[in-house]
């Protein structure tokens, strides 16, 4: 049998995951949408795991992802790790010489700069999804096409429409107005991507230098259309990889294997049942918003409390 | 005799003075309680929605404190002689609250040094109201002053003790402190970093007139007095520690101006800008926090390697 390392990244639109060998290779992977349920995403991936990978005995687990923390009790993950780093490690695995790298990803984007193989800089999207792939799904909705087709449709244009995509709102309104007054449409999908990549580098990017190689990775980067309008604004090659979608959960993977404490794998967690509860807490006017977390109608964890009050009311 | 002090805003720089000043004379004090949801709700509740944070979680506490003293303080800082102004905040917090709760008995003193109105004066004023002989009142704040001093010096002197420690990774939180120290704002922050292996360090505890005079190599005209003692704090320590935090209440002026201005100009130690509001988004703060620290500590980590052994370095990475 050979060992494996699992790591999963759990975002907010999607669930990653990969299993790799010692010398980093993926051995298995699969990309699911979150659909709001992270806990059954990941059961999903498991089921799908185990009837495949039957001859790799897994013994450590990393998870990055905004469901980090929850899938991390769930599966009792050895590393849970924020999303900035496990992307580094994971892209720094496969391209050592990396200077920058762009995620965009369903409802946040990061720039994170690296020097010597280091992370010496990073820069996040606030509070605005605007410029994001929930950004572009929803504009494709609304153009009555695939969101998959957004980027074969917009390399056909010569012209990209210029759209105001400071915010979605104006986005989606100034949108509308171009098509009424007769703009094509391949030509106002490639302003969309030409919008993601202004957005994108006039917030995240503002004030950061950024040097090639750049490599361009999260959902986002498989939208071919919007590679393209990197590569026009930056001036420099935009390397996406073939698993770029992966990065994450590699990260994570290396990161749990990196921590060297074994943690063997059950499969057998898909026939447990796992549900959190919310529950607020009353013992001082914060009322804190407290999430159980139950494995099979057994509380494992709680968090959410700000004071001690919390801990002794669960604990 | 009961006199309210809301726990916010200008609390956390004049604690000793005000604490000090009111005992010697006599009069019980009664501090708001740490800021809550409770209060933060009523806060936005008696703001208008444009104030910053800190100013809304200032409402509450007033607030809180209505019906439980006789006088509640609330200073009017307008500047501290030419050149050295504040935020029009502290200039309207008085008004502000006056207006918004109309019935309640303000006990004020004004800071306005280019017009003449300095804090021992306004001081004096405040003991007469309280019916207090100026004699006593002079003696209190003698006595108050000297408090604030004794205890800026012990706090300045505990930090340095912890930023010459090399082996703590050394955090400073450049904020005002009525952000460090808030329950909600500051408190989070806080504790992330404890929980991830780093020191917080606070501007508050450096020296304020080193600080004050080391901003002029940053900014010759900046006007803000607190933010030049915050500019000029990073540059008195930048050597101890090892990265910085800018946080900020959204959406504070005076802070938006001057962080950008920090992130162009001091680009030696790794900085980050974490903008707290009152929609509370703990896991955009755990994560931008935890990255923060991972960057320090690889980037420490690396540093030391190299310093210990080349060669070991390059096969055990």
């Amino acid at each position: 049998m050979r060992t494996g390392f699992l790591g999963l990244d759990i975002g907010s639109i999607s669930t990653k995951a990969v299993i790799i060998d010692k010398n980093n290779n993926i051995i298995a992977d699969k990309y699911i949408w979150t659909e709001g349920n992270p806990v059954n995403a990941v059961k999903i991936i498991i089921e799908y795991f185990r009837n495949r990978v039957q001859d790799i005995n897994i013994i450590s687990t990393g998870t990055t992802g905004s469901a980090r923390k929850l899938i991390g009790v769930m599966l009792n993950a050895n590393v849970v790790k924020n999303e900035i780093t496990a992307h580094a490690v994971g892209t720094l695995s496969v391209y050592p010489d990396v200077k920058t790298i762009f995620e965009i990803g369903g409802q946040d984007s990061k720039l994170i700069l690296i020097d010597n193989g280091i992370v010496v800089d990073y820069a996040m999207n606030t509070l605005c999804a605007a410029g994001t792939g929930s950004f572009l799904t929803s504009q494709a909705k609304r153009l009555g096409i695939d969101v998959e087709d957004i980027g074969p449709i917009a390399l056909t244009s010569d012209n990209p429409t210029k759209i105001a995509a400071r915010c979605t709102v104006f986005a989606e309104s100034d949108l509308v107005h171009k098509a009424q007054i007769g703009h094509k449409k391949e030509d106002i999908i490639a302003g969309l991507c030409m919008a993601v990549v202004s957005n994108y580098l006039n917030n995240v990017g503002k004030g950061k230098t950024i040097k090639p190689p750049i490599v361009f990775q999260g959902g986002v980067s498989k939208n071919t259309g919007v590679v393209k309008a990197f590569e026009k604004a930056t001036g420099e090659k935009i390397v996406v990889d073939a698993n770029s979608h992966l990065m994450g959960a590699l990260g994570a993977a290396i990161l749990s294997k990196r921590c060297a404490s074994e943690q063997p794998f059950d499969f057998n967690i898909t026939d447990i049942v796992f549900r959190t509860e919310g529950d607020e807490c009353k013992k001082c006017s914060n009322n804190c918003e407290i999430i159980c977390f139950y494995k099979n109608d057994i509380m494992v964890d709680a968090w959410g409390n700000r004071c001690a009050n919390g801990d002794l009311m669960h604990k | 005799m009961m006199v309210g002090i809301p726990r916010a805003m200008l609390y956390y720089r004049y604690k000793e003075l005000w604490e000090t000043f009111f005992s010697k004379l006599n009069i019980k004090i009664r501090i708001s309680e740490e800021t809550n949801k409770k209060i933060l709700n009523d806060g936005i509740n008696f703001s208008v929605d444009e104030s910053c944070l800190p100013s809304k979680i200032y409402m509450g506490h007033v607030y809180s404190l209505i019906g439980k003293c006789d006088y509640i303080l609330i200073p009017r800082v307008v500047n501290y002689g030419e050149g050295n102004s504040v935020c029009v905040k502290f200039n309207a917090l008085y008004d502000i609250v006056r207006n918004t709760f109309g019935n309640i008995k303000i006990l004020t003193y004004n800071i306005d040094m280019e017009n003449g109105c300095f804090e021992k004066k306004g001081f004096l004023n405040m003991g007469k109201v309280l019916g207090k002989s100026y004699l006593d009142s002079i003696k209190a704040y003698k006595n108050a002053k000297q408090a604030q001093r004794t205890c800026n010096r012990r706090k300045a002197d505990i930090q340095n003790k912890i930023m010459d420690r090399k082996d703590k990774l050394k955090i400073l939180i450049v904020s005002h402190p009525y952000n460090i120290y808030d329950k909600l704002i500051g408190y989070p922050v806080i504790q992330y970093i404890n929980k991830l292996g780093g020191t917080p360090v606070f501007t508050d505890s450096i020296d304020r007139r080193q600080s004050l005079a080391e901003s002029k190599d940053l900014s010759k005209s900046l006007y803000w007095l607190y933010n030049k003692e915050l500019i000029g704090s990073i540059k008195l320590v930048e050597d101890k520690i090892d990265g910085v935090i800018l946080l900020t209440a959204f959406p504070c002026g005076p802070d938006s101006l001057v962080n950008e201005l920090i992130m162009r100009k001091s680009k030696k130690i790794p900085t980050i800008n974490i903008i707290c509001d009152e929609l509370q988004g703990e896991a955009g703060l755990q994560t931008r926090i935890e990255s923060f620290m991972d960057i320090i500590i690889e980037k420490s980590e690396k540093y030391n390697c190299l310093k210990r052994d080349e060669s070991d370095f390059a096969a055990g990475y």
